[in-house]
């Protein structure tokens, strides 16, 4: 039997970057806000040395991730298909505790571009009408560039994001990405110290006429104290950054530069071990009324009740509570109709291995963001008339760790265990590193979320189903880049070049690519097109909000926290006003 | 082997290393679903004990450890650059992953209904790890006694490698389940574990494979390192330091 507990203004579902952005903006205004996160603080061995370092407990065994037996996934490439339960979740990686998947990021942090928030309309202008194929379902996300660049600013100023400016309000910087949109201020730190990978990738890309640019990075190039006066140090290169919580505090992440800021204030509650089952929704009403959920430290169960509801989880979950809910009507694949689960898309990656002889690229002195980029082949940088897919990818020498148990590439044909390996190992360690190319991925009529029919959580609710495999798209996309990238690796005068292995289905849970889910709850300017409007506001809940990459329709060839983070922003300023006046935004 | 079923190797380890033999290890089995239900950091996935030089095992039986103790020598044979992957712990490291909380599934999904899915399912087994990995280990010794009727740790260099590429190839039909999946699923990554993780989970003894390769270890602050020492080799490289160092 659920208690009732005392009504709150704001509760936000999800104690990551949204809750962080969110409180950050309604707290001082003395709004009531709640945030309801399922796992613990982030207070302990995971940031401290020696242990925050350790590679196995943290990033092989996945110490900061989602526990599988208490929740998963289940994946099918089809629809029609068995979905099988991801028994071990490797291929991408939630988040779970304070901070979500902003405390154990890499940091990469872009700018989707202008053609990003209009892709269909982009598209069809550029190449006709019908050069989209049929099941590529791409929408216009309702919002454009310049509504969001002021949100881009601030989460930079707030984050204190390293790296070199291309275009300051229409004026061209050499050194910066030449195809970035204007940016009102260049970034608030100078990038990061170019690696050694870094230098001969620049010397490679503008060998080939390419203009090489440092990649944007939260992790901070040196000591910084943010507008709201919170502080980042500087990073020290330690290789543990993704799957890992910053233990030198100079990786931006809410836990250091958002939550502390609200926390102690009387108006402000930051709930942990409290995993929610459910939105409540009156459906007459068109209104959430609050949500259920479990406090983990005594099993008891609450009913929380809320003015205004945010959904700001992970994206899958985000999704999979619509779904619980009954809030929206489910997509179909057969018919197109229906929103919810909708436009799920992934990020398509594929990389080359490069090696050198006679260069040290001592991978261990790294970050999450460390290295050179190219944006030539990105997103709709170069005409596809002709080439039979859309989008692109980056291609960038990241070099993000050196830990050993998996960042030691080896080139092909070496064996995989003896003496040879041994002496390979021995070799190549110090002198590799990987290029990647991190590509577009563009929703597909098939590709979508729901709950499965057969498979339950830990709580005994149906876990989301995902059904989701590389559309031809995306894989000739790949094909492209890849060799793109491949030579690129050729032209750094590398000894050793692995070939070019594009990314192809069937989609590999035993892999990890990236964590970078999109879709799901999607925004737009339709309610039969979307789930939310494009003020996050959703159609079916005028009091129900959606924060996140779930609002993505689709996924563009950056790393997506930047756009999520100047989305929660402007949500930020819509929920001021709509707390003044409850309205449709 | 001797008769009364230890090896040579670990009676001489046993005695080398008197005060931590295994009787007087914790087994530290992490309690299935209760850091689940509290949502507390997991604990390191295996039992610490106050040497890396630890000696027995855990959950290996006499076979198992025998095969387990071969295959990580085969894999990761002695020669100038570090001792054989039992000297480096490998085996050790092995069984203490299956005695800890990974070895006994404490996050893995296994609800039903189970099904055969694709490969790229991953792994659709009711089985944890420990029983997988000995279920495994059972059947490549059974198919290894039928083709070669010894052991496979009585086999040559040369049997064994053919064997090892057999079963990683899905080559070796004659089993019980798929050895293939088995090996490149479960064996393959618990063995570069052992090789590469940090000692304290008992195998990179001395940090050897850090040294091998050149990784530094920690503390990894490298703040004026990263200019100082790019593109050169890195003094630490030579004398990498693990988390017992910094302890």
């Amino acid at each position: 039997m659920a208690t009732t507990l005392k009504e709150r203004e704001v509760v936000i579902v999800g104690g990551g970057l949204s809750a962080g952005l969110l409180a950050r903006r309604l707290v001082p205004l003395g709004r009531d806000v709640l945030v309801l996160e399922r796992g613990a603080p982030r207070n302990g061995s995971e940031m401290q040395l020696p242990s925050q370092r350790d590679d196995l407990r943290w990033s092989i065994l996945r110490g900061l991730n989602q526990r599988e037996n208490v929740e998963t996934y289940t994946l099918r490439h089809a629809p029609g298909e068995d979905a099988l339960p991801m028994r071990q979740l490797i291929s991408f990686l939630p988040g779970f505790g304070v901070g979500g998947g902003a405390a154990h990021w890499n940091g990469l942090t872009w700018r989707f571009q202008t053609t990003d928030y209009v892709l269909r309309s982009h598209l069809e202008s550029r190449y006709g009408k019908g050069a989209l194929p049929a099941d590529m379902t791409v929408q216009d996300w309702g919002v454009t560039y310049d509504e969001l660049e002021p949100y881009y600013t601030q989460f930079e100023k707030l984050f204190g994001i390293s790296g070199k400016a291309g275009n300051v309000r229409g004026e061209k910087r050499d050194g910066g990405n030449p195809f970035e949109p204007w940016r009102a201020e260049d970034y608030p730190l100078p990038p990061l110290e170019t690696p050694e990978a870094g230098l001969i990738f620049k010397a490679a890309a503008k060998k080939l006429g390419y203009k090489p640019f440092p990649l944007p990075a939260a992790n901070a190039s040196r000591a910084y104290t943010n507008p709201d006066g919170m502080k980042l140090a500087a990073c020290q290169y330690c290789g543990h950054c993704e799957r890992f919580v910053c233990e030198a505090q100079a990786k931006a992440s809410p836990n250091i530069l958002l939550f502390p800021l609200v926390v102690g204030k009387p108006n402000f509650e930051l709930r942990t071990h409290a995993e929610v089952f459910h939105l409540n929704y009156d459906r007459a009403a068109k209104r959430v009324t609050g949500v259920t959920y479990i406090d983990a430290l005594t099993g008891e169960e609450f009913i929380q009740p809320a003015s205004v509801v945010v959904l700001g989880s992970y994206v899958l979950s985000n999704t999979r509570l619509m779904l619980l809910s009954g809030i929206g009507e489910p997509y179909d694949p057969r018919t197109g109709k229906g929103t919810v689960g909708k436009n799920y898309c992934y990020q398509t990656v594929s990389g080359v291995g490069a090696f050198f002889e006679d260069r040290y690229i001592n991978p261990f002195m790294a970050s999450g963001s460390l290295g050179m980029v190219i944006d030539e082949f990105n997103n709709d940088h170069f005409d596809h008339a002709g080439l039979g897919f859309f989008g692109g990818a980056y291609i960038a020498a990241a070099v993000t760790n050196g830990r050993p148990i998996a960042t030691r590439a080896l080139p092909p044909g070496t064996p995989r265990w003896g003496l040879a390996w041994k002496a390979a190992n021995a070799k190549w360690y110090l002198r590799s590193f990987g290029i990647l190319a991190h590509g577009t991925s563009y929703s597909h009529r098939n590709n979508h979320l729901d709950l499965d029919p057969d498979y339950r959580d830990a709580y005994g609710r149906p876990l989301a189903r995902i059904t989701f495999d590389f559309p031809e798209n995306d894989v000739k996309m790949s094909a492209h880049v890849t060799q793109k990238a491949h030579d690129l690796a050729k032209a750094t005068g590398a000894t050793i070049v692995s070939p070019a292995a594009p990314r192809r289905g069937p989609y590999d849970t035993r892999l990890y690519q990236t964590t970078h889910n999109t879709g799901g709850t999607i925004m737009g300017v339709d309610r039969a097109t979307s789930v939310v409007s494009t003020r996050l506001q959703s159609w079916d809940a005028q009091n129900l909000f959606v924060s996140g990459a779930s609002v993505f329709p689709q996924n563009s060839g950056y790393n997506p926290t930047g756009p999520v983070a100047a989305l929660a922003l402007r949500l930020g300023d819509d929920l001021a006003s709509y707390l003044e006046r409850p309205r449709v935004l | 082997m001797s008769a009364d079923g230890t090896s040579s190797s670990d009676r001489r380890r046993f005695l080398k290393s008197a005060g931590v033999a295994s009787a007087s290890l914790p087994l530290l089995i992490a309690s299935q679903g209760g850091a689940a239900a509290t949502g507390e950091a997991p604990r390191p996935a295996v039992a610490q004990s106050s040497t890396a030089d630890t000696a027995g095992y855990q959950i290996l039986s006499l076979d198992e450890a025998a095969f387990t103790e071969a295959l990580v020598d085969h894999m990761w044979p002695k020669d100038e650059l570090s001792p054989s992957g039992s000297e480096l712990g490998i085996a050790t490291f092995i069984d203490r992953q299956l005695a800890g909380a990974f070895g006994q599934g404490d996050r893995l999904y296994s609800q039903g209904p189970f099904r055969k899915g694709k490969p790229q399912h991953g792994y659709q087994l009711p089985l944890t790890p420990a029983e997988y990995f000995k279920a495994g280990t059972a059947a490549a010794s059974a198919a290894c006694a039928r083709r070669f009727h010894r052991g496979f740790d009585k086999l040559t260099a040369a049997e064994r490698e053919q064997f090892l590429h057999d079963v990683a190839g899905g080559k070796v039909a004659d089993a019980p389940l798929d050895l293939a999946a088995w090996f490149n699923g479960l064996v393959y990554p618990l063995f570069e574990r052992g090789a590469f993780a940090d000692p304290i989970y008992g195998g990179n003894r001395d940090k050897a494979a850090w040294r091998m390769i050149g990784y530094p270890g920690l503390p990894a602050t490298y703040s004026q390192d990263v200019v100082r020492y790019r593109g050169k080799p890195h003094p630490r490289s030579a004398n990498p330091q693990s988390i017992l160092d910094l302890s």
